[in-house]
């Protein structure tokens, strides 16, 4: 089997997941992306630890650490996810500003700002 | 004896230090340190005078000196007639004017720092007089502006005695230029920086004419912005708004005396140069006459007695310009007592009735019986009324002028009767503005109060600690002639021609002419002001000081101002806005969206990539 042919593959792959990541707007799709892209990895790995013939195998030693760093990962996200849910009502990445940096005493959306802070609080202390 | 000379000059301090330690932690503290601290001073000073007194070696004693570069600037006291009896006048008056502060400053919040302004004032006083060496007398006359500025802005609250220390400071403290440089000069010269060596040897002669006319003149500079005389004799009345016990101080035994003193201690100096001694009397000749009308026609009765000082320090200084040594520092003193006397019962006055404006005074003599007393003693003095002290002096200075005139190889003859007839038009005028003083602030009906709403307190006598000073200070002014008849007694034996029979005669016909004219012209008013108030213009140097020296520098500041203002300060705004703004332009890729970020990123890595493919 040529190198390329793998090597397509996890190129299409992490391409589909930089888009997911990008432009979606559902913060689990988007986690979806990051999935893609670091199978896409994977397919890599393997596909030089077959292509090199390594004889202790260390890109799939790695792959599968990858694997196990992904579920890791995957498990908080979606816990992140799932507070976001519940503090805000969605999860729509494009809505989530709250870190964005606006000047301190005017300027656009610098009430709304505090709003959703505020928010925070009351959800919490409930 | 000599240590108790430094005691002397240390225990004013020690006590300042004292009263501002104390402050206000007990009234008797307080006070008992203020008043026992100057009574002890006067115990000291009448200790080191008396034997200093007369026909006695005058004291001189180095304590310390420096081996530096130069000659050697010296801890030096001297001692001699000249030096007891201003000891004497300075710890009299600083004793009483504590004395008296115990009741006019009763209940006044700044007593403390006022009471050890008091004793500052009078170490200084008591530095100047003994100091042997001119950097220490320079030391104490500076010390005294300083003290003075903060006395007269005692009530700083008010503008006029901020504007009027501010005044006072200046206008002192650029004439003391000439006594800097006039040390420097004599300190080249003779090499040496101590007074008595330097006086000796000019006395001893061996200089030309006028070969010394520049340090005289300097120090006449000097002298003439401590003493307040032309043209810088403006200060004086304006540092009145300061407490009257404070005015007493400064006018009869410190400060303003200071400049009597200084010429009297370098009289060899200003003997050898007759230039000086014309300048000094051709100043003294034009002050007396300028003070004396305005003291005739101002309003308040402060202002009166001020610019009396300054007309009665330019006698002093007349009869120091014609070499009439004794006339001159006796005269200094009988001023000092009845000057003293004169403004502490004006403080007594001014206590009674609260204010210092004169229209609002009048039928004072039932209701301040002992401050009407020794007020007529001291106007009487003032005056030149006959048994009185003034009256010796006066005529003693007159008399000086007078032979000066005739027969003296000093100066020239025509400024000895520039001064002659000055003084005896000075001593008219002087009958006048003391009588009317006196009428219109003991006799004149009182007037209406003219508001009914606010209750005004109906004058009362003083309390015993002001009359006591009041009634103490009458015995200089009373008995202080017998020091003209035996000058011997102060200035040691020789010849002093103080007593002018037939001229003193003179003087007082015209004391008594003038004062029956005013008399009847009071009376032909009805009892009112004797003449029509009359507001004289702001002396005219000072309108020529407001547009040469204050406006300028006024402008000067406001530049200084606007160029800290628009230039300094627009460099680091200007830093500060540039950082700002630049912060806003990047703060706008701070969005807030994550994903925004993620493409900078992506959208980096490519580039990198690509560029990375392309270079490499």
């Amino acid at each position: 089997m040529p190198l390329w042919w793998p090597l397509v593959l996890s190129a299409l792959l992490f391409a589909i997941g930089v888009y997911g990541v990008l432009v979606r707007r559902n913060a689990v799709l988007v986690l979806m992306g990051v999935e893609l892209m670091l199978n896409a990895v994977n397919i890599n790995l393997v596909a030089f630890d077959a292509y090199f013939r390594d004889v202790l195998h260390g890109g799939q030693t790695l792959a599968l650490f990858v694997i196990v760093i992904a579920a890791a990962e995957i498990g908080l996200a979606l816990a992140i996810v799932l507070r976001v849910f519940r503090t805000h009502g969605h999860i729509d990445v494009d809505e989530l500003r709250e870190l964005a940096d606006r000047d301190p005493v005017s300027g656009p959306g610098a009430d709304q700002a505090a709003a959703p802070g505020a928010d925070v609080v009351q959800e919490e202390g409930r | 004896m000599s240590w108790v000379v430094l005691l002397l000059v240390a225990l004013p301090f020690t006590s300042a230090a004292l009263s501002l330690y104390l402050g206000h932690r007990g009234e008797l503290a307080e006070r008992g340190v203020a008043v026992g601290a100057s009574g002890l001073g006067l115990a000291l000073a009448a200790a080191v005078a008396f034997p200093h007194l007369g026909d006695a070696e005058p004291l001189g004693r180095v304590f310390a000196s420096t081996s530096a570069a130069g000659p050697p600037i010296e801890l030096s006291v001297y001692v001699d007639q000249l030096t007891a009896v201003m000891l004497l006048l300075a710890h009299t008056v600083a004793f009483l004017v504590q004395v008296y502060s115990l009741g006019y400053m009763a209940g006044d919040r700044r007593y403390p720092s006022y009471a050890a302004l008091i004793s500052i004032f009078t170490g200084a006083m008591t530095l100047v007089v003994v100091a042997d060496d001119m950097w220490a007398l320079l030391i104490g006359w500076e010390l005294m502006g300083a003290c003075s500025y903060f006395l007269i802005s005692h009530h700083w609250e008010l503008r006029e005695a901020r504007a009027g220390a501010v005044k006072a400071f200046l206008m002192t403290r650029t004439a003391d230029l000439g006594l800097l440089f006039a040390i420097i000069v004599l300190g080249m010269r003779f090499d040496t920086y101590r007074i008595s060596t330097i006086m000796g040897e000019i006395a001893a002669g061996g200089f030309g004419r006028d070969e010394l006319w520049l340090p005289a003149l300097l120090i006449t500079a000097a002298v003439i912005g401590k003493s307040a005389q032309f043209p810088l004799h403006t200060w004086l009345p304006d540092a009145m708004p300061g407490p009257t016990p404070i005015s007493a101080l400064i006018h009869a035994a410190t400060m303003v005396a200071a400049g009597v003193f200084l010429v009297a201690r370098t009289f060899p100096l200003y003997l050898s140069a007759p230039a000086a001694l014309t300048t000094l009397g051709l100043v003294a000749a034009l002050t007396m006459l300028v003070s004396a009308v305005y003291a005739l026609f101002t309003q308040d009765l402060k202002r009166v007695l001020a610019w009396s000082t300054v007309s009665q320090l330019a006698y002093m200084f007349a009869a120091l310009a014609v070499g009439a040594y004794a006339a001159g520092v006796l005269h200094l003193l009988a001023h000092g007592a009845f000057k003293a006397l004169l403004f502490l019962a004006a403080g007594s006055v001014v206590h009674a009735v609260g204010t210092t404006s004169m229209s609002a005074m009048g039928g004072l003599r039932d209701k301040l019986p002992d401050t009407f007393i020794t007020m007529t003693i001291g106007f009487g003095a003032l005056a030149g009324v006959v048994p009185l002290v003034g009256f010796f002096t006066k005529d003693a200075v007159i008399g000086a002028t007078w032979e000066a005139a005739l027969h003296g190889r000093l100066i020239w003859p025509w400024v000895a009767w520039v001064l002659f007839g000055s003084a005896v038009l000075t001593a008219v005028l002087t009958v006048a503005y003391s009588l009317r003083a006196w009428l219109l602030v003991f006799f004149t009906p009182a007037a209406a109060p003219a508001t009914f709403d606010t209750e005004v307190p109906e004058p009362h006598e003083a309390p015993l600690s002001m009359k006591v000073p009041l009634y103490l200070l009458t015995v200089p002014t009373v008995l202080g002639g017998l020091l003209v008849a035996y000058p011997e007694l102060v200035f040691g034996p020789g010849e002093y021609d103080l007593t002018h029979p037939w001229l003193a005669a003179v003087m007082t016909l015209l004391v008594a002419l003038t004062a029956a004219l005013v008399a009847w012209q009071w009376q032909r008013s009805g009892g009112r002001d004797p003449w029509h108030p009359f507001v004289l213009p702001h002396p005219a140097v000072d309108r020529i000081y407001d547009v040469g020296v204050v406006r300028p520098v006024e402008w000067l500041a406001r530049m200084v101002r606007a160029g800290d203002r628009d230039v300094i300060d627009g460099y680091a705004d200007g830093a500060g806005i540039a950082t700002r703004g630049i912060g806003w332009l990047f703060r706008r890729a701070q969005t807030g969206n994550v994903q925004t970020y993620l493409m900078v990123v992506v959208v980096g890595a490519c580039a990198v990539a690509v560029a990375a493919g392309v270079a490499g």
